[in-house]
């Protein structure tokens, strides 16, 4: 495959738009101290659902504390999840789909009889039920998610893996007598390559959305600041106007995250898959991009 | 000559035989392969089964107080509590605890709520058919429309409507669905006020025949248009794939050529072709109507699965939960198994894959 996947993601608008919103939501996160006087749990000498004004931008909510703040520390939360579980979950994926390939046998039909069984059941709900017991922090919760995530990447991985053992580099490293890690690190990840950040970018746009859900739901550490809780407090608030300077800006902020990230990956796969590629028109969604999202993250 | 004949035809019996041979090793493999097959299942219920099992009594602390929450301790006497340990034998080793775990759950035994005085099963019976009302209607809703938006634009494939369209609707896929559901429920609801806020029926209205449907309905609309705003997309960008895809096939040329006027090519010919992936990913959603409407159920207090277990988090009503889990899974997993079946008799193929 000999595409510069990397210059059609940037040429292309869609990839543009995806990452331009990657990389506002970074800055935001990034800087977060810098662009803000207040500390994320400081009550401020504001009123309580002060309007937004000079001192507070989107003003301030029932506990004083700045909402702008709040939302730019929210940024960090929501993309350390994001960012965790795509490493994790992909580590472990490349891990088990890769040497499931290497080796073959009854340890490859063992690992793939326990991912089809783990991608059968419904996760949304499992994560939940686990959350409710352990009140997951954000360590816990990039553990929970990716244990739920990598099956699916897993079953990719192999069957990419796969093909690419064949190759005659892959052949040449086995007869220096290349161990198992060697081989798959050395000289399969890399042929990976593009194929993996997709991976990567369709797991953390899974995540973003699940730890917002389960945040909203109240089952995660009460002391994260994540824009999924701060949304479910709004919504107590709706019969009062501060939901349009509360609840608004955060759930723009966690969708505009979504759209980047899913942006970025339908810019990526359409760059690798070769029958939209002659497609110009359609930015390439791919059949299957559907089934990623939307439903409920199940 | 009649040698030759001979070797001829004791050739051709070799290899006759050998061909039943292969042929017998090919039932045994789809047999053996069937069984692997059933296997995921029975494993991924095993998983979940142990998972609920060990949870609770994984907790620091008491086992009891994790199986029934710590409110629940406050309205028990000594004379349930020692029932309950007795059903549960959580005097007992593990492994015997587990046995009767199942062998509970055998008969039907999902646990009791005490929150709602009633057991898991009954109250999670009486919920269901609102949720499967909300996501049916949802789902069917925006297969239809997803359908029609992706012939119409795939057929247009490149000018602004289509364009259009398509940056619209992704866009909207980005949009999580509980946060639709609080807009639409903010602005029709709350400042328009011409939908309900909450539930399913008007309380203690004693409505009957139409005026009960139409009240139904009433309360339907909002949660339903904020799932099919956001399931939309799925339909959309399958549909329009695939008419971009056909677009290009001798028929449509042909189609042209005979003269057919721009409406029949555009659905008859080309907006039929993009039907059958259009089913098969619709059912491929089924399973989800048990949880897809989870956080819309919440925001709109529409009395579904969903709310029955974020309200079963609020009251830390553990057996609850874990009944629900157990259901939805169950139920998954039953329709995951029917559909894959469903597809090894359509298909063949399927089921010599992998």
């Amino acid at each position: 495959m000999h595409v510069n996947v990397w210059g059609e993601v940037v040429g292309n608008n869609v990839g543009k738009f995806g990452l331009f919103l990657i990389g506002l939501m970074v800055t935001l996160a990034v800087f977060a101290p810098l662009l803000t006087p207040y500390g994320p749990f400081e009550k401020t000498d504001s009123k309580a659902f002060a309007p937004p004004s000079a001192e507070h931008l989107l003003g301030t909510n029932d506990a004083r504390q700045d909402i702008w703040t709040r939302l730019i520390y929210g940024a960090r939360t929501s993309l350390a999840v994001g960012f965790g579980v795509s490493l994790l979950s992909t580590f472990v994926s490349v891990l088990i789909g890769g040497t499931s390939a290497i080796f073959g046998g009854f340890y490859d039909r063992f690992w793939m009889r326990f991912v089809d069984a783990l991608l059968a059941i419904p996760s949304l709900v499992v994560i939940i039920l686990v959350a409710t017991y352990l009140r997951p922090n954000l360590l816990l919760m990039i553990v929970l998610l990716s244990a739920l995530t990598w099956p699916g990447g897993a079953r990719v991985i192999r069957a990419q893996t796969l093909s690419i053992k064949e190759r005659m580099h892959v052949s040449a490293a086995q007869t220096f007598g290349a161990g198992w890690s060697h081989i798959l690190f050395r000289h399969i990840m890399p042929d990976l390559g593009p194929i993996l950040v997709a991976m990567m970018i369709q797991d953390a746009r899974r995540a973003v959305f699940m730890e917002a859900g389960l945040s909203f739901l109240g089952v995660s550490d009460p002391s994260m600041i994540s824009w999924g809780k701060m949304m479910q407090f709004a919504r107590v608030f709706t019969y009062m106007e501060i939901w349009k300077w509360w609840l608004v800006p955060t759930g723009l902020a966690l969708s505009l995250t979504l759209i980047g990230l899913s942006f970025t990956g339908f810019a990526i796969e359409a760059a690798l898959d070769p029958r939209l590629r002659r497609n110009r028109g359609g930015h390439g969604a791919r059949h299957d991009i559907g089934h990623v999202d939307g439903h409920g993250g199940d | 000559m009649r040698e030759l004949q001979a070797q001829n035809q004791r050739s051709r019996l070799k290899l006759e035989a050998k061909a039943a041979k292969a042929k017998l090793a090919l039932c045994e493999f789809i047999q053996l392969r069937r069984v692997a097959f059933f296997s995921n299942y029975a494993l991924a219920l095993f998983i979940i089964l142990t998972l609920n099992f060990a949870l609770p009594r994984l907790m620091p602390g008491d086992p009891f107080q994790a199986i029934y929450g710590e409110e629940a301790l406050l309205v028990i006497t000594p004379e349930l509590e020692a029932e309950i340990i007795q059903r549960f034998s959580l005097d007992k080793s593990m492994t015997e605890q587990f046995a009767a775990y199942i062998l509970a759950l055998l008969r039907g035994d999902l646990g009791y709520s005490y929150y709602y005085s009633e057991g898991v099963l009954d109250v999670i019976l009486d919920f269901i058919p609102w949720t499967l009302l909300l996501t049916g209607s949802a789902l069917i809703i925006s297969t239809l429309i997803g359908l029609f938006l992706g012939i119409t634009s795939g057929y247009r494939r490149g000018k602004t409507l289509d364009k259009s369209l398509l940056a619209l609707l992704m866009f909207l896929n980005g949009f999580p669905d509980f946060f639709v559901g609080i807009l639409l429920l903010i602005v029709f609801g709350v400042t328009l006020g011409i939908v309900p806020l909450s539930g399913a029926i008007t309380p203690y209205s004693g409505f009957g025949g139409i005026d009960l449907v139409k009240d139904v309905l009433h309360h339907l609309i909002t949660p339903m248009t904020s799932l099919v705003l956001v399931w939309i997309s799925t339909t959309y960008i399958l549909a329009r794939n695939t008419m971009v895809t056909v677009l290009g096939e001798g028929f449509i040329v042909t189609a042209r050529a005979k003269g057919c006027r721009e409406r029949e090519i555009e659905y008859r010919h080309a907006g039929r072709s993009s039907l059958l992936p259009v089913v098969t990913s619709t059912g491929l959603h089924i399973p989800h109507l048990i949880t897809g409407a989870l956080f819309i159920e919440i925001v709109f207090s529409y009395p579904g699965v969903g709310l029955l277990l974020y309200n079963s988090l609020l009251t830390r009503d553990y057996p609850m939960i874990q009944g629900i889990l157990l259901m939805v899974t169950v139920s998954v997993l039953a329709v995951n198994l029917m559909v894959d079946l469903l597809y090894q008799k359509l298909d063949p193929r399927v089921s010599n894959a992998r």
